[in-house]
């Protein structure tokens, strides 16, 4: 029987299995799954795990999830207030930066295994690992160096340190970023990760200019991957396009898997790509929430006709929002089967 | 190229860098030459707002430069207005906040900035902000435009947001006096959104938001 992974591989190598890897990102729908509110949920890794393979045997997809929520990395990095939404993924409530002064203050865990605050995500992985390792690519999502002060400060906050602020605090911090970047990709990596979502909208010309990227976000983006090398790491700019990088990204730090936007051009990015990785064209599921049956399978079937020539090729979503209809979902998914065949 | 038309060059180059400083020191640098603060927020400021509106479908903005324009441009035209020699007229008066239960504030902070340069009043009522908040400083402060940013699906869609404020206008019988613009990530993945949250407009970007909620003040004022 072909697993998840065996058509993860294939299409990582160019050559063929059934049909093409199928990934869809379901997080808070996990707590519908369970019938339990989403603040519960998010508070056990049995829970996210139970859900995540209940989800993975319901749909019939490629991939399963550890990441809970995106504020995870704050609270390694000693936030201790989430706000909780009933429909939907927390919010950082409370940041750990409030002035530059924090920024001296800030310490990067030693071991992040061990940290409290990884101690459900461990929970959740161990399972995980157990029940499908080496048969469904395991999924984490980890920030950047670049854009992990935005979870810390606040965005503005943030782009008015990155632009306006002191060079020397901004560096601290960037550097600081950086360690902690490191040790959660070896944490993640040692409880048995496959695929890691190396996210950072200053990755993409949509959030800088390329003057910027070339100057400022692609040494620190090099300087990352360099870290911690390639294997596993998708290229992801949180939504935002990035067809206009990939060249040098690819030249530059040898990244071989593209996440692209929703709003990039698949043809495009994957001309671009080329032979020299997988790309992976994302739907627009905000919209799942309110096309029709038919919507869905004739935008799926325009991903699939701009990227499946050629094969190399995975369908994805971005972060599937809580209240689409179920039937929607699947009306997306069984597209996905029918029209990722080779 | 004259004097003027070069310093906007200058000016533009530097936004559009977002290299503040050195947009700050081409303003301070033609103010000592004889440029009137009239001159630096009419022929400078504003019409480098209105170029990045036109650029704004292209590939050739970017959000941090509409963050950066917004700041330098609120803050170089705050510093300017105090220097009118005649009192101005304020265009028009907005109160902007997120939606309930959304924390991200960069979208109307660039909002707030852009308006300020064109001489608008705003009330920036912060983060998580309930309904019934929007309304009542709206009420209180005469706005003719509520703006609602939201980040998140559930906090655009949800039923504390755009659709809890239209639903109290609609109550108050305020509906031709205050209009409602939404923003934020969501509405940039679906341009209906703002139908199905019973906004009256929408902006894909805080720079176009400026636009779209001066036209919602003239709409009110006719």
């Amino acid at each position: 029987m072909i697993t998840g992974m065996d058509r993860l591989v294939a299409a990582l190598n160019g050559t063929v299995s059934d049909r093409a890897p199928v990934f869809c990102n379901l997080f808070d729908q996990g707590a519908k799954e369970l019938q339990v509110p989403l603040k519960d949920y998010y508070s056990n890794g049995e829970y996210v795990a139970e859900a995540q393979l209940k989800m993975l045997s319901k749909y019939g997809y490629d991939s399963v999830w550890s990441l809970f929520y995106v504020g995870k990395e704050a609270e390694l990095l000693g936030c201790n207030q989430m706000r909780f939404a009933e429909d939907g993924p927390p919010n950082v409530e409370d940041f750990v930066i409030k002035n530059y002064g924090d920024v001296g203050r800030l310490k990067v865990p030693d071991d992040i295994a061990s940290h409290p605050a990884f101690a459900e995500s461990s929970k959740c992985l161990r399972i995980l690992k157990r029940e499908v390792g080496g048969k469904n690519p395991i999924c984490a999502y980890v920030s950047a160096s670049m854009i992990l002060p935005a979870m810390l400060m606040g965005m503005d906050k943030w782009m008015e340190l990155l632009f306006m602020g002191p060079p020397e605090v901004r560096d601290e911090l960037l550097e600081k970023c950086h360690e902690f970047f490191v040790k959660e990709i070896q944490a993640y990596r040692a409880a048995g990760v496959d695929v890691i979502i190396y996210s950072n909208p200053f990755g993409s010309t949509d959030i800088i200019s390329m003057k910027y990227f070339m100057k400022h976000s692609l040494p620190w983006i090099k300087k990352d991957i360099e870290a911690i090398g390639t294997n596993g790491i998708v290229y992801y700019c949180g939504t935002a396009r990035m067809n206009r990088v990939i060249n040098t990204v690819i030249e530059q730090t040898g990244l071989a898997v593209f996440h692209l936007s929703p709003l990039d051009d698949i043809a495009e990015g994957k001309a671009i790509v080329a032979n020299r990785g997988l790309t992976c064209g994302v739907i627009n599921d905000i919209k799942l929430i309110d096309w029709t049956q038919d919507e869905i399978k004739s935008e799926v079937k325009r991903i699939f006709d701009a990227g499946m020539p050629g094969g190399k090729f995975l369908f994805s979503t971005a972060v599937m929002p809580y209240n689409i209809p179920e039937n929607n979902i699947r009306a997306m998914l069984e597209a996905a089967y029918e029209f990722g065949k080779y | 190229m004259n004097k003027l038309d070069q310093i906007i060059e200058d000016y533009k180059e530097a936004v559009f860098d977002t290299d503040r400083q050195a947009a700050l020191e081409i303003i301070n640098e033609a103010t000592r030459n004889g440029i009137t603060p009239e001159e630096v927020v009419f022929e400078i400021v504003i019409p480098t707002i209105h170029s990045m509106m036109e650029n704004v479908s292209s590939l050739d903005t970017n959000l941090a430069q509409h963050f950066i324009a917004a700041q330098i441009a609120a803050e170089i035209t705050e510093v300017m207005t105090a220097k009118f020699p005649e009192s101005y007229t304020v265009a028009g008066s907005v109160v902007i906040g997120t939606s309930a239960g959304d924390l991200h504030g960069l979208g109307k902070r660039i909002v707030t900035g852009c308006l300020k340069a064109f001489m608008i009043d705003v009330t920036d009522l912060g983060l998580n902000v309930s309904p019934e908040r929007f309304v009542d400083e709206a009420v209180a402060r005469g706005a003719e435009v509520i703006g609602i940013s939201s980040m998140m699906v559930h906090t655009a869609r949800g039923e504390n947001g755009c659709l809890k404020v239209r639903q109290i206008l609609r109550e108050r019988g305020l509906e031709q006096k205050i209009k409602i613009a939404v923003g934020g990530a969501p509405y940039r993945f679906d341009h209906n959104l703002y139908k199905t949250v019973q906004a009256d407009a929408w902006a894909e970007d805080g720079i176009q938001a400026c636009k779209v909620i001066m036209d919602l003040i003239e709409e009110v004022h006719k």
